[in-house]
């Protein structure tokens, strides 16, 4: 073979492999995987997680006790019902979990807070049983961070989102809304709130309009969308799914979210877009929510 | 059940290729870190959107194409800002007489357009066959002959016969 070729060929192959490449490429295949292995991941589950069931099984109470407290408004609200923590060295984890009350839908109220303590219930005894594989196998770095900000709480609308950090080398995040409708006392999805499945549709033309004009202002932005020099159909934003994340901001405007690498490169992270209301105003069932 | 089939050897390539994708990776990006979060980005992309991947025979092609894109749209993204070694500024410095081979022809392939770059890493340093190579950046054969050619020259590579004889 041709002597400078060869010797680029080496250098190329004489780049060093680190020791995180397998963890991380282990850790980003289980990504996927753990969702449909989840009730296996229950094995193994550490006594810091038992003081989690108990938490569950008391949590209708403690929610109830709260909305008795003195002081406190009977209004709804979201408050901070525990925390769990690991703090080691290579070891992180700083889980919160929101409980929601004062509604007077208790039922609502209940499912809710009981579908919140279960998702980081969850995702606490995942990260112990990693932490103890890890620990068994050598040494790794793991972190989990999980906590709750509340997007918008006006008269007629709740909507908090739950985030979940998970850093091994780079983070990976997630973002999930619940949106109340106060007056109602109901939960809110996505068709519900429109007259038929068209909004999927414009909607997701919506948000290609957005991403193709934020790239063409700022070249530093990229989302996975087909552009007039950039075809290739594996990084085509299509559509929006049926059931999407989404909440309704202080303005009272549809505001659509994604998750880290669903739509665009890691780098930026949760992207979010608000839908003017102009866009969407015939296909909405009423305008008491979205204004 | 086709779909866990086609899962099974989409995980499989991954787990084989890591290496490989590691420094494929590291060829556009230059460093440890970037490398690692385009590896990691290419498999999260990978998995989510197994189902466009048609042909499972083409896995390999297809899972290349995602991880140079995806380390194509972070150099893009990191254009502005160009990172120059010491070695580099004193090479370039008025008044250095010795230039060291090697790190000139480092540069030269680091040099080159991601197009011409791309082919070379993916055909001679990869062992991707052409038509392979031309599944990869999403091109047809001939125009993955010329940039080879041309990269080649650019390269300013001697072409012996096994050379020549390929991109004619």
């Amino acid at each position: 073979m041709d002597n400078k070729l060869e010797q680029l060929q080496e250098e190329y192959r004489n780049v060093p492999i680190p020791d995180e490449l397998d963890f991380i490429v282990n850790k980003a295949l289980k990504a996927k995987k753990k969702k449909k292995l989840s009730s296996k991941w229950l094995a193994g589950v550490s006594a810091a997680a038992m003081v989690f069931v108990i938490g569950i099984n008391a949590s209708a109470t403690v929610a109830n006790a709260f909305s008795v407290i003195p002081g406190v408004d009977s209004i709804v609200k979201v408050l901070t019902f525990r925390e769990y923590a690991v703090n080691e060295p290579t070891y992180n984890a700083d889980i919160k979990v929101p409980v929601i009350t004062n509604l007077d839908n208790k039922e609502l109220e209940l499912g809710l807070n009981q579908k919140y303590l279960a998702e980081n219930k969850k995702l606490f005894e995942e990260f112990q049983t990693e932490m103890e594989s890890l620990k068994k196998d050598g040494d790794g770095h793991l972190g989990i961070d999980t906590g709750f900000e509340v997007k918008t709480d006006n008269d007629s609308i709740l909507s908090i989102g739950r985030y979940v950090v998970n850093t091994v080398a780079s983070s990976s995040t997630t973002m999930k809304y619940d949106t109340i409708d106060k007056k109602n006392q109901i939960l809110l999805n996505l068709p519900m709130l429109f007259k038929d499945d068209k909004y999927i549709n414009v909607i997701s033309e919506n948000i290609s309009n957005q991403m193709i004009a934020q790239m063409k202002d700022d070249p530093d932005k990229i989302y996975w969308v087909a552009t007039e020099e950039n075809k290739d159909p594996l990084f085509d934003f299509k559509s929006i799914t049926k059931d999407q994340s989404f909440y309704i901001n202080n303005s009272g405007q549809l505001v659509i979210s994604f998750d880290k690498y669903e739509v665009a490169p890691g780098y930026m992270g949760l992207s979010e877009f608000v839908i003017p209301t102009e866009v969407i105003s015939d296909i909405l069932v009423s305008h008491n929510l979205i204004k | 059940m086709a779909n866990r089939n086609i899962e099974k050897i989409l995980t499989r390539c991954i787990t084989d290729n890591k290496e490989n994708v590691y420094r494929l990776s590291y060829s556009y990006v230059k460093n440890k870190e970037d490398a690692l979060d385009i590896v990691q980005d290419s498999i999260y992309k990978a998995i989510s959107s197994i189902d466009l991947l048609k042909d499972p025979e083409a896995v390999k092609s297809w899972y290349y194409r995602i991880v140079v894109n995806t380390a194509l749209d972070f150099l893009r993204k990191q254009k502005k800002v160009q990172v120059v070694d010491e070695e580099t500024i004193l090479s370039n410095s008025p008044g250095t007489e010795d230039v060291y081979q090697d790190i000139d022809l480092e540069r030269t392939l680091d040099d080159l357009p991601d197009k011409y770059r791309s082919v070379i890493v993916l055909r001679y340093f990869e062992d991707l066959k052409i038509d392979e190579v031309a599944e990869v950046l999403n091109e047809n054969v001939n125009t993955i002959k010329t940039r080879l050619y041309q990269a080649l020259q650019l390269l300013r590579v001697t072409m012996n016969d096994e050379y020549s004889k390929e991109v004619k």
